[in-house]
């Protein structure tokens, strides 16, 4: 079978770029694994194993078929910062080859793709006001800013890629969308400086091979690294991985819960901070974030502080609230205690990585191994962060904070994870930092590119998919000159 | 219904005034009573100071080396007769933040928990 581009994967990413082409002159083939709903065996392909600090199951962590793992996503939005795009010295490994604002333009598509309503955000504010105040803070490194919410049409759930753009890719003339279809091997040509074909087999037997023009991975951060480095007969190394980048640089969002006891001494807090509301088309949410100013002093990663439901203190708790609101001479009569959540940025790290494993799938590929890990320092920067906030409830005699966890036993006690795979096929622009260009095109490779948060080279702490979809709608717009 | 005689009603009354009386009279009388020390003077200025040594335990876990009296004398260079409240407020805002049990309090008024907490000790 001949394509102008096939594109491997028909999650979020795939989806949206198959969209954004459809009406242009190229073939397309979408390659898809699932079908339109969960199927254990299907879903069983994405069996690995992991050692190292506990994390979710490889399969657990996301879904196999049309509409990928947004079809267990929550939803939630949120636009990274332009710090999040700059080299830090005090992070190591940091630094895209872009800045936030090559990608600004593309997040209204986005937006709209998850039916998010307007993208308001910062502004927020100016919408939800009758809902109630913001949280009075001293000044300092943190501020009230906003999470937006996909919210799929006629439906309370967010939206589900598949089901909701299903009929639509059915309708381009040009694009031709294969269920069932696993691409088990990208084909390097003999040169190994292009992709000449892909196998795809299904779980019953069949195979075919695409021969593409340019391809696109777009099978999420786990899968995308696991296809490349299984791609290994041309070059043992596998494909794009001349600097043994590939697999390495994973990274999630931890979300320690209950991670701090925030203490506000008359009792009152805006609805929007506790739940997702709806103001003027969009659904919002508040939460509490450290300032780029915050970030950069502090030398501190992204974080993001999420108010939970209420709870109560023990006796120490109560004393301390008592002492503190009468010394700064407030009213605690009324004080309320609520538990805080949060998403964490990690530190990049090229050894907590995914590497091959000897055991197979019912296709013959290679299953993965997931080396995990996690720094204290990454809890020590956030518990900075934290600290901060009761510093500023304090000035603005608002409230106070309790810090609910020190050591690493105290953390991973109450450790989640957001199941935002990503970098593992990080961008650089020089071939020996990462695994794709500017452009997302693999280094050395002249027509496979990959798309989604395995490019990502550091995390940020926002939701990915909304910054995943705008950077894959850029690419889109590369394709369609680079792609003839 | 039964009816509540005078001398009931008079009695339930009393009782009450009893009962008011008695909280006033034996918070008076059952005033926790604690030794001297060179820094009551600083203790006071908390309200609570059974709750403020609760506090303050948790605060000496996490300072090395606390001696009290040389403390209790930097912490009146600190606040120099100003109110608590203005000098707490001071600490927020100049970033001298402590930590005691994980809640984070501004110093002065954790030094000061702290030496409830040795006075009570
Ligand atoms: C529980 C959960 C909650 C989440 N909540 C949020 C949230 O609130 N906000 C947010 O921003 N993000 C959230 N995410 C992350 C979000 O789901 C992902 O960012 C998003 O789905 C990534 O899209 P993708 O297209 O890159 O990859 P995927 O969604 O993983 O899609 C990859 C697609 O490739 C297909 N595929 C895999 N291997 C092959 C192969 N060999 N051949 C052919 N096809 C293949 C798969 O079947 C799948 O359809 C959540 C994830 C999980 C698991």
């Amino acid at each position: 079978m001949q394509a102008d581009l096939a594109i491997i994967g028909g999650g979020p990413v795939g989806i949206a770029i198959a969209l954004a082409l459809a009406k242009t002159p190229l073939k397309i083939v979408l390659l898809e694994s699932g079908g339109m709903s969960f199927d254990a065996k299907t879903q069983a392909l994405y069996d690995g194993s992991k050692v190292g600090t506990p994390y979710v199951t490889l399969e657990a962590s996301r879904l196999r078929y049309l509409g990928g793992s947004s079809n267990h996503w929550g939803g939630w939005c949120r636009p990274m910062d332009a710090i999040d795009f700059e080299e830090r010295t005090w992070m190591p490994y940091s630094g895209w080859p872009i800045t936030k604002k090559d990608v600004d333009r593309y997040f209204v598509k986005a937006h709209e793709l998850c039916e998010a309503g307007t993208l308001y955000y910062d502004g927020a504010g100016k919408v939800t006001g009758d809902l109630g105040p913001r949280l009075a803070l001293g000044p300092g490194g943190l501020t009230t800013r906003w999470f937006q919410f996909s919210r799929m049409h006629g439906s309370v759930l967010p939206t589900h890629f598949g089901e909701r753009y299903a009929g639509d890719l059915k309708k381009q003339a040009k694009l031709t969308v294969y269920l069932q279809a696993n691409v088990t091997r990208l084909g390097l040509g003999r040169a190994g400086s292009a992709i000449s074909e892909l196998d795809v087999a299904t779980l019953d037997g069949k195979k075919f091979t695409v021969k593409p023009k340019a391809a696109v991975l777009a099978t999420g951060a786990i899968e995308s690294a696991r296809l490349l480095l299984a791609s290994n007969d041309v070059n043992t190394a596998g494909i794009g991985n001349n600097h043994d980048l590939v697999g390495r640089f994973f990274a999630d969002h931890p979300c320690p819960r209950d991670n701090a006891t925030l203490v506000l001494f008359d009792g009152k807090i805006a609805p929007y901070y506790l739940g997702n509301q709806v103001a003027h088309g969009a659904i919002l949410r508040a939460g509490l974030f450290p300032s780029e100013d915050f970030r950069r002093s502090q030398a501190v990663m992204a974080s993001s502080i999420t108010v939970e439901g209420k709870i109560d203190l023990d006796d120490v708790g109560k004393a301390a609230v008592a002492v503190t609101a009468a010394a700064l001479g407030v009213d605690a009569s009324n004080a309320v205690a609520h538990s805080l959540g949060c998403g964490m940025e990690v530190t990049p790290d090229p050894d907590r990585r995914l590497t091959l494993d000897a055991s197979r799938d019912a296709l013959g590929m290679p299953k993965l191994k997931l080396h995990m890990r996690l720094a204290d320092q990454d809890f020590a920067k956030y518990r900075l962060t934290l600290k901060e906030l009761g510093r500023q409830l304090l000035e603005s005699r608002a409230g106070m904070l309790k810090l609910n966890s020190r050591t690493r036993d105290e953390w991973f006690g109450s450790l989640d994870w957001g199941n935002h795979h990503m970098g593992t096929t990080r961008m650089s622009a020089d071939p020996r930092k990462g695994v794709v260009n500017a452009d997302l095109k693999v280094h050395d490779v002249a027509n496979l590119y990959v798309a989604g948060s395995s490019v990502f080279p550091t995390y940020g702490a926002a939701n990915p998919t909304i910054n995943l979809l705008a950077l894959a709608l850029r690419l889109a717009d590369h394709l369609k000159g680079a792609v003839k | 219904m039964k009816r509540l005689t005078r001398r009931q009603t008079l009695w339930l009354g009393g009782s009450v005034v009893v009962v008011a009386g008695g909280g006033v009279g034996a918070r008076l009388l059952l005033r926790k009573r604690f030794a001297p020390t060179p820094y009551d003077d600083l203790i006071a200025l908390v309200e609570d100071r059974d709750g403020a040594a609760q506090i303050g335990e948790t605060v000496l876990a996490e300072v090395e080396d606390f001696e009290p009296k040389t403390m209790a004398a930097d912490l009146r260079t600190r606040i120099a007769g100003r109110p608590l409240a203005t000098v707490i407020a001071e600490d927020a805002s100049d970033r001298r933040i402590a930590e005691g049990g994980g809640w984070v309090l501004p110093e002065t008024l954790a030094l000061i928990c702290a030496l409830a907490a040795k006075a009570s000790a």
